[in-house]
Formats: C-alpha cells, sequence, structure tokens
C-alpha cells in the first residue's frame, strides 16, 4: 500500500508506516520531522502489528498540502519485499560480488536485506532526515555500507552554476568510491538498485538513456546495470514494440536498442491494483559499433524522434526529411518496403537503419541534421 | 449555390470515368459528404485562393518563377476535386493524388483525412477551374503549358517516381444532369424534401440559363446575379434581368434605390459582435477582393461575393468595404449592369451606400458616358441619403484618373458644380507645440546642401531601387578566387543551419505584401503623381530654391494638395502566414540540384537544395527548412561577391517622403508604418487613425525631420575598419574575426583506438566549437552587412527614415546601418551637411573627445577641456598613425568614435583658421541617467534631482555612487549589528556594482533581475568570497531599492502609484492606454498568448502565437511591469521631440539617439539651450493630473455598473487614480541653469 505521510497525525504515523505496506511515500518536508525517525527505527519490522488498510487513508491526509507534494519519493517499508530484492540481485552467486548503489533509501529497510545478503552497499541518500539512522545500520559491518548525502538522479545537474548537495558530479562521487573506469566491453562495475521517482520516471529514463548514450555521467564507468523499481505504465511503454503500436515511442526503441531488460520481480500494490515492476536493466555489450558511437550518438536519438514525431507515416517518408540520400534504395539495403510505416519497426531495425546510411561510402553528407538545431540534451 | 455549379461539372467526369451507372451511383454516394465537409472548409479555400491571387499579384522576380508552379498546381488539385467521384479507382491511391507534393504532403494527414479536406475545396476548385477554362478560352496556350509543367514535375525529391497518375486538367464537358439528380434524391431520402426543392430550384435556374444567352458561357460560372433575400428587391431584380435586352439599366438603379427598404440600424448590436469575432476571415476576403481586382479578375470578386450574398451565414462576413471594392473594380472597368448587381446587393444586405459606392457609380457614369436622367438620379439619390456631392471630392481617396471620371459625370448632371477647395489642415495648438507652430517670429528651418537637380536625380535612383524591390551591394569580404562552375546562387539568405519554417513563411508573406504594394501603386499611376509632387517638394528642401514662407515639409505637402492615395490595409497576419507557407513549399518542391556537384550537369540526378526537417526543442518540434549540406559547402566556397538586401533595409538616397498621416511617410513606394508594432497588431494603426489629425502633427514632424538629416560615410575610419575586417578582425575594437579565425572543430577521422569516454568527450568538444563558430558567424554576418552597405554607400549622400515605437520613442527604419549601432556603426556615419566650427566649435570638440573616451566624467567642462589640451599629442598621434601609433585612441571607452572625433581634432587645428573650419562631425549631449531625471522632475525631488543633475552644479553629479555610498552607509550599520553578509562585503560596495541596477530599476527592474545582475558583478571580482554570492547580492538589492527609496522618495511614489493604477485596469480586463502630453494615443500591445494554429496541410502546420491584438484579454503582469517604464519613454520621447522641434526651428541639424541628442560643433550650445528649457516647459504641465483624469475618463464607468464586485472594482480604481502623489519641493526653473543637466 501507498502511504501519504505527509499530513498524518502524529499518532498515526508510526504504524502506518510500519506495518501497513511495502512502501510508503514521503514528502521532503514531512519527513524532517524529528520523532518520525527516532520511533522509525524501532518498527521496522514485519512482525510489528499491521494496521488494517484504511480506504481513507489517502484521503483524509492529502488536504495538507506542503511544498512538497511534488516531489515524493518512494520508499521500501516491506521487509518482504525487500528481501525478495536482495536475494533477486543477489541471483545464483553466494555473496554478491557487486557493488550496490542504492538510491534514497529512506527507512533502509532495502539496505539492511542486502547488508545482510552480503552485499557491500553504498547508500546514496537525498534526505538528511534518514543520515544518521542509515550510518548506524552500518556500524559494526567494517565499511560495508557506506553512507552518502547525495541523490542520485539529479547526479550531474545541467548548469553552469555550483553543484549544491545532494545533487553531485559523479566524478566527485565516484572519486570518493574510489572506483576506475571500467571498460565497456567488459563487466559491469556496480549495479544500482532502487525504485525510480515516482512522479518524474519518463524525465530520469530520458535523462539517463541520453548519458547512456554519450557515455557521460555514470556511465562514463562502465555499463552499470540498474535494478529498478517502476510503474507498470511506463514499464510497458518501456517495452512496446510493434506489437503494441500505441504504446511504442522513441524511449521504447532508445531503451531497448541499448540495454536488455529483465523482469525480476512483479508487485501488486492493495489498494489500487497498481503493479510495479523489478527490472534489471544491462547495457548490452556490443551497444558501440563503428557507426554507432557516443559520436555519432545525437543524430540515432534525433532520427528515431524524427520518425516519432509523426508516427503514422511511412518511413520513406521521413528518410527524406534525415538524409539526402535515396531513400528507396536504403529501404532496400535494410529489408523494408515501402509501405512500411515507422510504427512497423522494431527497436533493432532503427539501429540497423542508422548504421546502415552512416556507413554508406558514397555520400559526402549522410544527415541533414545539424547538432546545433537542438536544444535540451545538447552540451 | 455550389449546386448549381456542380451539376455540369459531374457529369463531366461522369463521361470521361467510363460507364454512366457505375460512375453516377458513386457520385450519389459521396455526394452527401462534400456537403458535410464544405463548410469548414471554406475559409481554407479562401485563404489558398487569396494566397494564390495575391502570388499571381505580385510578380516580383522570384515569385513569378514560381507562377507557373502555382497555377499548375492550382490545376492539379482542381483536377483531384474531379477525380475521386468519377474514377472507379482504388480509394487508397486517392490519397497519394495529392497532387505534386505527392507523399509529403500526404504525410502530414492520414490518407482518409486528405481526402475529405479535399472535398472541402471543391466549392473553390470550381471557381478556380471555371477559371482556367476562361483562360483555355482566352488564351489556350498558357494553360496547356501550365498544365505540361504539372504533369512533368516530379513527385519528390528523391526521384523515385511514385505511383502519381497524370493530374490532367478535365475539360468541363456539358451534360444533360438529370438522370444523376433522380438517383441522388433517392439516396438522400432524409432529406428528400429538402432536395427536391433545391432541385427545383435548380431546374428553375437551369431554365432560366437557357432562355437567357444574354450572358457569356463564362459569366454563367461564376456567378453574377445575385440572388437576393429580400423578395421585393428580387421582383425587382428579375424585372432587370428580363429586360436586358432592350431597358435601361441605369432607371433600374433609381428603381432600387427608392425602393430598397433601410436596414441598417436592425442589426447593429449584431453587427458589432460580428465584427469582433470574424474580423480576420472578412479581412481575407477583403484581400482577396482586392488582389482580384489588381490581377483583373473582377468577375471572380463578384462571383465570391455573389456567392457568400446568397447563402444567410456567410453573408454575416460581408462588410459595405467590399461591396464597394467589387463595385470599384467594375467602375474602373465602366461595367455598369455588373456594378448595379453590387449596387442591388448593398440594398439587399441591408447596408446604405455611403460616399464610396456612389463614387464608385459615379466614375463608372462617368465612364461610360451616360445620359443626364440617370446621372440625376443618382445625385438625387445621394442627397435623400443625406451625403454631399462634394464630399466625394474632398473625404474618399480617389486617384486622379478617377477623379476626373467622377468630375465628368458630375459636370454632365451639373454644369455649373465647382470642385471643393482644399480645407485647410487644422493646426495643432496644444500648449506645447504653440511657439513650434505660430506663424509669427524668426523661423529659419534648414535646408539642404544640394541643389534641386541633385536631389531630383537621386530621387530617380531611389525611386529605381524601390521598384527594383532589392539592392545588390557588393561584399566587402576579402574576394575568393571563383571557380566556374559556381553560379549565381539565390537562397544564400538561408543560414546553413536552416530556417524555422514558419519564420521564412512569415517573412515571405511580407515581403510578398511589400512587392505586392509596390506594384499595385505602379499599376494604379501613384509613381507618376508621386514623382510631380515630390519635384514640388523639393523646392523647400533644395539649396537652390525658394519657397513663399517658411513651412514644414509636412506643411508644405499637405500644402501642396496632394491627395491622399487611397490606403491600404497590410494583409492579416494569417493571409500573410498562409501565403508565405505556399511560397515556402513551392521553394522546397521546385529547387533542385545535382546529386553530385562534381559529376558534369546532366549524368546525375537531381536531389532537392532543401530540405524540410524537424528539430526537437524539449517538447517542441519544430519545423525548419534546411538547405543541403553540398549547397551551404558550395556556397562558402563560391563566396558570393555581392549581398541582396530589400530596398527598406538600405538607407534612402533622396530625402524621405514627409509624413503626412500614420500610414504615408518615409519610404516612396514600400509601405511603412508610423508606429512600429509585432506583425499583426492593429490597435496602434487604429489609434493613430482615429485621433484628430492635428494632434498628430507634432510626431509626424518630427519624425520628417530627423528623416530628412542627410548623413556620409566617415570614408577614413571605413578604410580602416576594413583593413581590420579583411585581415583578422579585432574583436576588442569589436571588428569580428573571419571564420578562418576560430579553431576549426577537429574532423579528422579518429583512430579506431579511441576509446567511447574519449569518443564522447570529443564529441561535446565538437559541439561546443561548432557553437562557438555559428556565433562568430552571426556576429561576422551582421558586420559584413553593415560594412557593406556603408562601403556601398561611400560616395552618396543618403537618408534615415524614421518612425517610432509604441511609446514614441523614433528609430530609423534601415535596420543594418544607422546611428543606433553599436560604436563602430556611429563612427562610420557623419552629417553630410557641413557647419562651420564657428567660435565655440573647436571646444565642443574637444570636450566631445574626452566624453567618449569616458575617463572624466565627474570632472567639470573646463577640466575636460584642458585635458583635452594636454593629451592633444596622442589625440593627433591617434589621427595621424590610428593603426602603427601610441594607439591612444583604442583605450577609450568609445574607441572608433574617439578616433573619429581625434581626426576631425586634428584636421580643424591645422588649418589656418579652425572658426571657419567646415565640420561634419556630429558632437552628443547625453541625459545623465536621463529615466531618473524625469522621475525626480515629475516627483519634485530635491536630493534626486541634486544626484541626476537637475540642479545647477560645478562638478557633474554621479547618481551611482551616490547610491553606493547610500548602500554603504546601511552596509556599515548593519555590520555593527553583527550581519555576516554585510561584515563579507567590506569594500566590495562600489559604483560599479550597482549601477547597472539604478540605471534600470526606471525601467523596471525587479529585485530578481537586480540580483541576477549584481550576482554578475560580484562574481567578476576575483577578490571576492564566491561562496557568498547569492547572500551578498540578495542583501545588495535589497539595499540599492532601499537607497533609492530614500532618495527619490517622489519617485518611487510615483512609480507605485503608476503600477497600481495599471494593474487595476488590467484588473478589469483592458489595456492601458494613454496620451502623450505631444498629442500621441498610446496602447500597451501585453496581451495573453494565444495560440493561432494554421490548418494541418502541406508541408507542416504552423501556429504562432498572437499576444498583441487588443480584442484578447490583458497581460495582467506584463501590463502592471510595464506601465511605469512605458510611461517615462514616453516622457524622454515627447522631450525629444520637442528639442527636435524647436532646434529645427531655430535652423540646427538635430538627430537623437533616444537620451542622446547629435548637432553640428558650433550648435552645441543653442541644442543645450533649447533642450532645458523644453524639458522645464516639459514638465511644467500637470502632467500626473493630465493623466490621471484621462485615465478615469477612459477607464472608470460612467454608469453605475450592474454587478457589485464591478462596482468595487470600478470605485477602487477612481480612487486610486485621483489620488495622485504630492510632488516635493524641487523648483523646476533650476534646470535651466544646470550645466551637466546633458553633457
Amino acid at each position: 500500500m501507498w502511504i501519504p505521510v505527509a499530513g498524518l497525525p502524529p499518532r498515526l504515523t508510526l504504524s502506518s508506516l510500519v506495518g501497513a505496506g511495502r512502501f510508503c511515500f514521503l514528502g521532503a518536508g514531512a519527513a524532517t520531522r524529528k520523532p518520525l525517525q527516532a520511533r522509525n527505527r524501532r518498527g521496522l519490522s514485519d512482525s510489528a502489528p499491521q494496521l488494517c488498510p484504511d480506504p481513507d487513508f489517502r484521503k483524509s491526509p492529502s488536504r495538507v498540502k506542503s511544498k512538497s507534494t511534488l516531489d515524493f519519493s518512494r520508499y521500501i517499508t516491506s521487509r518482504r519485499l525487500a528481501e525478495t530484492m536482495a536475494q533477486l540481485v543477489r541471483g545464483k552467486e553466494k555473496k554478491p560480488s557487486h557493488l550496490f548503489l542504492e538510491c534514497n533509501p529512506g527507512p533502509g529497510i532495502l539496505t539492511q536485506a542486502l547488508l545482510e545478503v552480503g552485499a557491500k552497499v553504498v547508500a546514496l541518500e537525498s534526505d538528511k532526515t534518514f543520515l544518521p539512522h542509515l550510518e548506524s545500520l552500518g556500524k559494526n559491518l567494517d565499511g560495508k555500507l557506506r553512507v552518502i548525502y547525495c541523490d542520485f538522479f539529479r547526479m550531474d545537474p545541467k548548469g553552469t552554476g555550483a553543484i549544491k548537495p545532494p545533487a553531485m558530479a559523479s566524478q566527485d562521487l565516484f572519486q570518493t568510491l574510489g572506483l576506475e573506469v571500467v571498460p565497456w566491453k567488459a563487466g559491469i562495475p556496480l549495479k544500482v538498485i532502487g525504485a525510480l521517482p515516482i512522479r518524474s520516471e519518463r524525465k530520469i529514463l530520458w535523462k539517463l538513456i541520453h548519458n547512456l548514450y554519450s557515455c557521460t555521467s555514470i556511465y562514463k564507468y562502465g555499463r552499470i546495470e540498474l535494478n529498478v523499481l517502476i510503474y507498470e505504465k511506463e514499464f510497458q511503454k518501456l517495452m512496446a514494440d510493434p506489437g503494441n503500436p500505441d504504446l511504442y515511442q522513441v524511449l521504447s526503441v532508445l531503451w531497448q536498442v541499448a540495454c536488455d531488460i529483465k523482469v525480476l520481480h512483479k508487485e501488486l500494490l492493495e489498494p489500487s491494483q497498481e503493479k510495479l515492476y523489478f527490472i534489471q536493466i544491462t547495457p548490452y555489450r556490443n551497444l558501440f559499433t563503428d557507426n554507432l558511437t557516443p559520436m555519432s550518438y545525437q543524430v540515432f536519438i534525433h532520427m528515431v524522434k524524427h520518425c516519432f514525431g509523426k508516427r503514422k507515416c511511412r518511413l520513406i517518408d521521413h528518410l527524406r526529411s534525415l538524409t539526402p540520400l535515396d531513400a528507396k534504395d536504403i529501404l532496400r539495403q535494410i529489408g523494408k518496403k515501402k509501405e512500411d510505416k515507422v510504427t512497423n519497426l522494431y527497436p533493432q531495425d532503427f539501429k540497423q537503419l542508422f548504421e546502415t546510411i552512416q556507413s554508406s561510402k558514397d555520400y559526402a553528407y549522410k544527415w541533414l541534421y545539424d547538432d546545433r538545431l537542438e536544444g535540451r540534451y545538447n552540451d | 449555390m455550389p449546386s448549381r455549379l456542380r451539376a455540369p461539372l459531374h457529369s463531366g467526369s461522369c463521361s470521361s470515368g467510363g460507364s454512366l451507372p457505375a460512375s453516377a451511383s458513386l457520385c450519389g454516394r459521396r455526394r452527401p459528404r462534400s456537403y458535410n465537409f464544405r463548410q469548414p472548409g471554406r475559409t481554407h479555400a479562401q485563404a489558398r485562393a487569396a494566397a494564390a491571387a495575391a502570388a499571381a499579384a505580385a510578380a516580383a522576380p522570384e515569385v513569378s518563377c514560381a507562377m507557373a508552379v502555382l497555377w499548375g498546381r492550382g490545376a492539379a488539385r482542381f483536377g483531384r476535386g474531379l477525380w475521386p467521384c468519377g474514377r472507379p479507382g482504388l480509394p487508397a491511391e486517392e490519397g497519394t493524388l495529392g497532387g505534386l507534393c505527392g507523399p509529403r504532403r500526404s504525410s502530414s494527414a492520414s490518407p482518409r483525412e486528405d481526402r475529405r479536406k479535399d472535398w472541402g475545396h471543391v466549392e473553390l476548385l470550381e471557381v478556380l477551374q471555371a477559371r482556367v477554362r476562361q483562360l483555355q478560352a482566352e488564351s489556350v496556350s498558357e494553360v496547356t503549358v501550365n498544365r505540361v509543367d504539372v504533369a512533368r514535375l516530379p513527385e519528390h525529391g528523391s526521384g523515385d517516381g511514385g505511383c502519381q497518375p497524370p493530374t490532367k486538367v478535365q475539360p468541363g464537358a456539358q451534360g444533360t444532369p438529370s438522370g444523376l439528380f433522380v438517383q441522388w434524391a433517392k439516396r438522400l431520402d432524409k432529406d428528400k424534401q429538402i432536395q427536391q426543392k433545391r432541385r427545383q430550384r435548380l431546374e428553375k435556374q437551369l431554365q432560366k440559363r437557357a432562355q437567357n444567352p444574354g450572358f457569356s458561357t463564362d459569366a454563367k460560372r461564376l456567378h453574377v446575379e445575385p440572388r437576393l433575400l429580400s423578395k421585393q428587391l428580387t421582383t425587382c431584380l428579375q424585372g432587370c434581368t428580363q429586360e436586358v435586352a432592350e431597358s435601361p439599366w441605369e432607371e433600374q438603379l433609381a428603381q432600387v434605390l427608392q425602393e430598397a427598404p433601410r436596414k441598417l440600424s436592425l442589426d447593429k448590436k449584431l453587427g458589432q459582435r460580428l465584427k469582433t469575432r470574424f474580423a480576420n476571415r472578412q479581412q481575407k476576403i477583403l484581400a482577396f477582393l482586392k488582389c482580384c481586382l489588381l490581377t483583373g479578375h473582377q468577375s471572380l470578386a463578384h462571383h465570391l461575393l455573389v456567392t457568400h450574398h446568397s447563402r444567410g451565414r456567410s453573408q454575416e462576413l460581408l462588410t459595405l468595404d467590399m461591396y464597394n471594392t467589387v463595385m470599384l473594380g467594375w467602375a474602373q472597368q465602366g461595367a455598369f449592369r455588373e456594378l448595379l448587381y453590387v449596387f442591388i446587393m448593398v440594398k439587399d444586405a441591408g447596408f446604405s451606400p455611403d460616399l464610396v459606392s456612389y463614387a464608385a457609380a459615379l466614375q463608372c457614369m462617368g465612364r461610360q458616358d451616360q445620359d443626364v436622367a440617370t446621372i440625376k438620379r443618382c445625385l438625387e439619390q445621394m442627397s435623400q441619403e443625406g451625403l454631399k456631392l462634394q464630399e466625394i471630392f474632398t473625404a474618399v481617396p480617389l486617384c486622379k484618373e478617377e477623379r476626373a471620371a467622377v468630375l465628368r459625370a458630375v459636370l454632365k448632371a451639373k454644369p455649373t458644380f465647382k470642385l471643393p477647395e482644399r480645407p485647410l489642415s487644422p493646426v495643432n495648438n496644444s500648449k506645447l507645440l504653440r511657439d513650434v507652430y505660430a506663424k509669427d517670429g524668426p523661423v529659419s528651418y534648414p535646408k539642404l546642401h544640394l541643389p534641386l537637380d541633385t536631389l531630383w536625380d537621386l530621387f530617380k535612383q531611389q525611386l529605381r531601387v524601390e521598384l527594383a524591390s532589392t539592392v545588390c551591394v557588393k561584399s566587402v569580404e576579402k574576394p575568393v578566387a571563383q571557380s566556374k562552375e559556381v553560379r549565381r546562387a539565390a537562397l544564400q539568405a538561408l543560414p546553413a543551419q536552416g530556417e524555422s519554417f514558419m519564420g521564412l513563411a512569415r517573412d515571405l508573406g511580407a515581403r510578398t505584401f511589400s512587392r505586392h504594394e509596390v506594384q499595385r501603386q505602379q499599376f494604379s499611376g501613384q509613381v507618376e503623381a508621386l514623382k510631380r509632387h515630390y519635384r514640388q517638394y523639393l523646392h523647400l528642401l533644395a539649396a537652390d530654391t525658394e519657397v513663399p514662407e517658411p513651412y514644414l515639409p509636412r506643411q508644405y505637402w499637405e500644402a501642396l494638395g496632394v491627395s491622399e492615395p487611397p490606403q491600404e490595409q497590410p494583409w492579416p497576419l494569417p493571409v500573410q502566414v498562409e501565403l508565405g507557407r505556399l511560397l515556402a513549399e513551392i521553394l522546397v518542391q521546385a529547387t533542385k540540384m545535382p546529386s553530385n556537384l562534381a559529376k558534369p550537369r546532366n549524368s546525375s540526378r537531381l536531389v532537392p537544395l532543401l530540405y524540410h526537417v524537424y528539430s526537437f526543442r524539449n517538447v517542441y518540434q519544430i519545423g525548419f527548412l534546411k538547405p543541403h549540406p553540398a549547397y551551404v559547402q558550395l556556397l562558402a566556397t563560391a563566396a558570393e561577391p555581392t549581398v541582396t538586401f530589400e530596398a527598406v533595409d538600405v538607407p534612402m538616397l533622396c530625402p524621405p517622403l514627409p509624413w503626412t498621416s500614420p500610414h504615408t511617410g518615409a519610404f516612396l513606394l514600400n509601405p511603412t508604418k508610423l508606429m512600429r508594432a509585432v506583425d499583426g497588431t492593429m490597435h496602434h494603426q487604429r489609434l493613430l487613425e482615429n485621433c484628430p489629425p492635428a494632434a498628430l502633427h507634432g510626431a509626424l514632424d518630427t519624425l520628417t525631420q530627423l528623416g530628412n538629416c542627410a548623413w556620409r560615410v566617415n570614408g577614413r575610419v571605413l578604410d580602416l575598419v576594413l583593413e581590420l575586417f579583411q585581415d583578422k578582425g579585432c574583436p576588442k575594437l569589436s571588428v569580428p574575426a573571419p571564420p578562418s579565425e576560430v579553431a576549426a572543430p577537429h574532423e579528422a577521422p579518429l583512430p579506431s583506438s579511441t576509446g567511447l569516454v574519449d569518443k564522447a568527450e570529443l564529441r561535446r568538444e565538437l559541439a561546443r566549437s561548432l557553437k562557438e563558430s555559428r556565433e562568430m558567424h552571426s556576429l561576422r554576418a551582421d558586420a559584413l552587412y553593415r560594412l557593406s552597405l556603408a562601403d556601398h554607400l561611400r560616395n552618396c549622400v543618403f537618408w534615415l527614415p524614421h518612425n517610432m515605437d509604441f511609446r514614441g520613442r523614433t528609430y530609423p527604419c534601415p535596420p543594418h546601418f544607422n546611428h543606433l549601432g553599436n560604436d563602430l556603426a556611429r563612427a562610420l556615419l557623419e552629417f553630410a551637411q557641413g557647419c562651420p566650427l564657428g567660435p565655440h566649435g573647436l571646444d565642443w570638440l574637444k570636450i566631445h573627445v574626452v566624453n567618449l573616451t569616458g575617463l572624466k566624467k565627474r570632472e567639470p567642462l573646463q577640466v575636460r577641456h584642458a585635458f583635452a589640451e594636454e593629451v592633444m599629442d596622442d589625440i593627433l598621434d591617434s589621427a595621424d598613425n590610428p593603426m602603427t601609433g601610441r594607439k591612444w585612441w583604442m583605450g577609450s571607452e568609445e574607441p572608433w568614435q574617439t578616433l573619429a572625433c581625434c581626426m576631425e581634432i586634428a584636421k580643424a587645428v591645422r588649418t589656418s583658421d579652425p572658426a571657419a573650419y567646415i565640420s561634419h562631425l556630429p558632437v552628443h549631449q547625453d541625459g545623465s541617467c536621463n529615466g531618473l531625471q524625469h522621475y525626480a522632475a515629475l516627483g519634485r525631488d530635491s536630493v534626486g534631482a541634486a544626484s541626476v543633475n537637475l540642479e545647477p552644479s560645478d562638478v557633474p553629479q554621479d547618481v551611482y555612487s551616490d547610491v553606493a555610498a547610500q548602500v554603504e552607509v546601511f552596509r556599515r550599520q548593519d555590520a555593527r549589528r553583527g550581519s555576516r553578509v554585510a561584515q563579507v562585503l567590506e569594500g566590495f560596495v562600489t559604483r560599479k556594482v550597482v549601477k547597472q541596477t539604478v540605471m534600470t530599476v526606471v525601467y523596471g527592474v525587479t529585485r530578481f533581475g537586480g540580483r541576477l545582475q549584481i550576482e554578475k558583478r560580484l562574481r567578476e571580482m576575483s577578490d571576492f568570497p564566491q561562496e557568498f554570492l547569492w547572500d551578498a547580492s540578495h542583501y545588495l538589492v535589497r539595499q540599492v531599492f532601499k537607497s533609492l527609496q530614500e532618495m527619490f522618495s517622489g519617485s518611487r511614489a510615483i512609480q507605485h502609484w503608476l503600477t497600481e493604477s495599471a494593474r487595476l485596469i488590467s484588473h478589469m480586463g483592458s489595456a492601458v492606454e494613454w496620451v502623450t502630453p505631444l498629442g500621441i494615443p498610446i496602447i500597451q500591445p501585453y496581451h495573453q498568448e494565444v495560440k493561432v494554429k494554421q490548418g494541418g496541410r502541406g508541408l507542416q502546420s504552423v501556429s504562432y502565437s498572437v499576444n498583441a491584438d487588443s480584442s484578447l484579454k490583458p497581460n495582467k503582469l506584463k501590463q502592471r511591469n510595464g506601465f511605469p517604464p512605458n510611461f517615462i519613454h514616453s516622457l524622454d520621447s515627447t522631450h525629444m521631440m520637442l528639442t527636435a522641434l524647436h532646434c529645427y526651428r531655430e535652423g540646427l541639424t538635430f538627430v537623437s539617439v533616444h537620451d542622446c541628442f547629435w548637432t553640428h560643433a558650433a550648435h552645441v550650445p543653442i541644442m543645450n539651450q533649447v533642450c532645458r528649457e523644453q524639458f522645464v516647459r516639459l514638465h511644467s504641465q500637470p502632467i500626473l493630473q493630465e493623466l490621471s483624469s484621462f485615465l478615469v475618463s477612459r477607464f472608470c464607468c460612467s454608469s453605475r455598473p450592474q454587478k457589485l464586485s464591478q462596482r468595487l472594482d470600478d470605485s477602487k480604481l477612481r480612487e486610486t487614480l485621483l489620488a495622485v502623489p504630492k510632488p516635493g519641493a524641487f523648483d523646476l526653473e533650476r534646470v535651466k541653469h544646470s550645466t551637466f543637466f546633458f553633457s
């Protein structure tokens, strides 16, 4: 169950937080309440008495609107779920060899579960309130847990100004952790585990995918694996392909081309019947080729965006706006027909299309796209 | 009435489409559809037609080349309109039938949608078809040529054929429609009755037509006969039609006029409502009608009018203007019968004909040489309507020939009739301007230094330029060896990174309009009239001619009896955009280049030159037109030796036309607005037109005078700049470096071993350098334009026509090269007319040079003068060896102007008698913080007035230092109290830190903006602890505001009062309006943005936001924040205008850059005196009281409003407006003795 804690009467806070469900929302403002955290520590286990899920729970407190209503974090409060997740990421190994970066652990239930399976964890917490508690978790574990005040989802912010904590430069983070750059073709340097922020799933996905293709930010250090909780709706979009054209979109193509996405676990949220997916996103070892490189990825992204700008059109029409090359010839090369629409192409087809154009030899000008036309992710 | 037209068309296509029954059933099924979609499609059809006609009208070079395509397209689409019903083709293929644009067009909408939309156009297509047929009849060859064009044009760029069926025009063969109708009626059993009625009517009409062979076959397709709503009139009309052969039409006219019911008053309210709602559509129709007339498509215009008239809904769209326009068209052709039809329609629509209608009728009679009785009846009718005959000649804009025709008719009926005398133009007698227009007293308006013949030659040159519409100027870019293959490029204006589709469309639309305007004037003989008048006008300005009494240029022009040319409204924005879009689409389709430039011309296939691509910015998707990269490369290597400008972007070669009304003045032929505004804004123009003509005289005369100042290029400075420009540039002296100087992006192929991370790094590096080089490029292009123009005008005298913005601030119209530009641009200009230095001129030059260096800002004039003497060696050295010497001038604040001044001084001191040296250099006098000066004067703040030099003083006061000192006082207090920020800031509160904020506070800078400004300054200081940036800037901005509050208490009260008033006014739902003391009406054009989306057809849909239309709700925040600065700007512009007019009366050359006044060195003392006197006079007026009472009368309800909330708002507003802040105790007269008020 999802519990908005923001405006709960103090008396209710403890029990609802502890027992009622697997997660809770905490507004940043709410979380700064001192007593909350103090009591929190005591009741972290599932064995605590559970309060019946009260359907009115969500309505009554929602009247209290703090300015933080917009940046809720999602915390895992269910012991069972945390343990399941920890088991899943451990896999067949007896003791996980990878380092885990846990994003916004909050009350630290998952952290504990991870530590229990023997993982080395770095907890990146953006809410100062939780820091002391998290640090206390790592006592007597000789350095298996490190707690850093940092917001993983605001890593390497845009703009030129000084970076204010909890935002952080990935460079600094990796330096403090003493991590080296691992070549792309080599193994996975570390795993990230956590829940995507509830209101900005798409934004984060966009940011991450840009970083991934350009090998910047965290992906500078290698093929970092993400293990994240994501809503069903967003997940379906992420995994969409021509089979369900209505959900198929730019993000689907970009992520599926770049990463191997596996579903590890499904969780049903009780009152709302919404599904939450625990997925593993591993960048492909062979994502980058001679043609698709961090140099040319912008063109690839632009190409996909352009195609989905008018998704019901034929591919051939888009090609004419994308490249001065002969559109029919290209279609022939990738083995598509003239009538094929954008939504008939599988993600890998887009990559093939891109590579075909990019590798065409006879032409001096392969693309009409211009780096300088773009605004946002163009650093 | 489209059914009447459609019938033969369908049958025509049927007969060509195969067996009759099958296709007939097809027809039957589709028919209702066409009805359904006809209504919404209507506007598009009109817009397209307007666009087509407009493009036809503007036969400018590049447009005319597109004409074949355009008409071809028309034909193609019309062909398409025919196809679906007759052709038993696959439905899927119909979508791809989209004419020329093929796949790209259909890519914007699904095929089905596309077809639907096209059905909406069928109606207009029929019109076009009819027209095509008409043309066919007239000149078969023309149409066939076009048709071939259509067929031959490849479907799309990449040349991969596609399945475009030949779009051949189907000749509309006549067939018997009856069988068809029977089927049709069956299918539509629901609408049976209606349909039957319709059919009966149709048949009746067909019969009638058959009986009446009087009409030509062409006219049958275009409606000529109106279908009237009033029965009475209908019978009368029928009488007309039947008696066509024998009865004289003109008798009918009188009969009609008498019998017509008067319906005008019946829906006045309704009319008002519709006016705002339909204004856009109405403008479209009007623009269309006018273009039709201009291109000789009177019958098409008439048809449109008739079709609209006969349908109740669309009749509401029609205005008297439209009827008059069509009538005028017929009058020009002398077609009386058609004119009469329109006249009947006017009556039928419930309008009462006005002067223009009667003028048209009389003109027609004059041309046709009608008999006396008819004319008499007409005149009689006119007087019955309460219209005076005289007014036709005074109030109706008619060209000379038209006047003659009207007069001929009138004289026939009334041989004794005499043309009325021109009424004397009213004289402005406002208090401020009384002196300017006083007939007594010494007046010595300046004359130009050129003789009449020279000026006349110059005029002819300028006229040629404007008729040609573009000017080719030799580029000053260092010439590159040219390869032979390179041809002249027509599209060089398009930047390499592409141009947004919307911007291009707008630009093309606007340019087409101005071409159209020039042509219209040429056709209507206005150019000849202009020549005549201008020659006479030159007598006033030329050096060797005399006029009997002193006149201001405007007065003289008016006294010449120049009849106002008929006024042309610019096409409304939607029309312009639509047209521009069409042209841009044609551009994309028509321009081709060989795919491989290296191969010989014929062997490689053609690829499009322009591509329509999308760019993604956040959530927006913006369409761009982008040239082929190979083409960009080609252009770069070709280094086009000329730069092409629009005629209006180049300074004029002869004195501009005097401004005589809000829409006439400046350029000879190109339309120029008196008040510049965002495209599509009408309310400024409306306000100006509605105010009494005399009220604008002050503004008109000032603008005329500013434009009449002759300029020339300072050749020596230009040479030096060009040398730098063609060499390596010098960014320090604001001469941008050539692109070759920018580190070229690293393009070499990477070694395969490069790591991914390095690649990513490299990409960013590349993007950064690309961005940098693009910025450099735009700077370079800007300088290139400026210098090329300067070089082009090197040995000429030229003029900079002026207009004003909505607050009355004046600006020169030519954008690239004018005296408002940066230091470099200003240094390139000097007065063409010289003036001996006189006894004190040299001193003023010396002071001027010191002023320009910015070194002795806080010293009195004597010290500045002494300093100039001191550094005289450097000055002379700078003048003699600017690039090789000690380069003293380069260290100055305004280096190029300093250099120009050094040269002038050097020349003057080296003549035997410096007093007799003829100087051309403008000397500036700058207001010190002019905005605050006006505030201080309004509020009569003693402290503030002293710090902005309103108070006489030995040394110039510096408000920025004063504020800084005040801030320092507060800071020390706080520091003592233990504020950490205040302690950190010790030693950092300087003039420089606060200057920008103080300067802009007048112009409404908020704390937010002020903090950013201060933060920037603090950041620049290396020794400031950067972690305190935010806190310190936040603290400082509060202190600056507090200090200003302290020093300018009265001013701040006024600012607050203005803000509050504006807030309440905009809260009531209106935009703030006021009238400057000189009488210029002002309205703040800030409204809530409305996104207008225009059709999704074609390459892309275009949408733009309109925020300037007065019918929209005001943008409260902008109205509120904008009022104080705009009001102050309107005051400073008033001050400038008053100074300008009085200087002009003294015979001075005067120009201004807002609050910086320029004149000859010899005249600086006079200008200074005038400037102070006028400031005092301006502020002696009860400015705020007048503003208050104007606002009360304008915005407070005279009657008690119904709702309580309204009543409360109203009383609150009234209360606020009446509470004018009380002024302080400052004595304004003291300004007259202040040396540093302007210095």
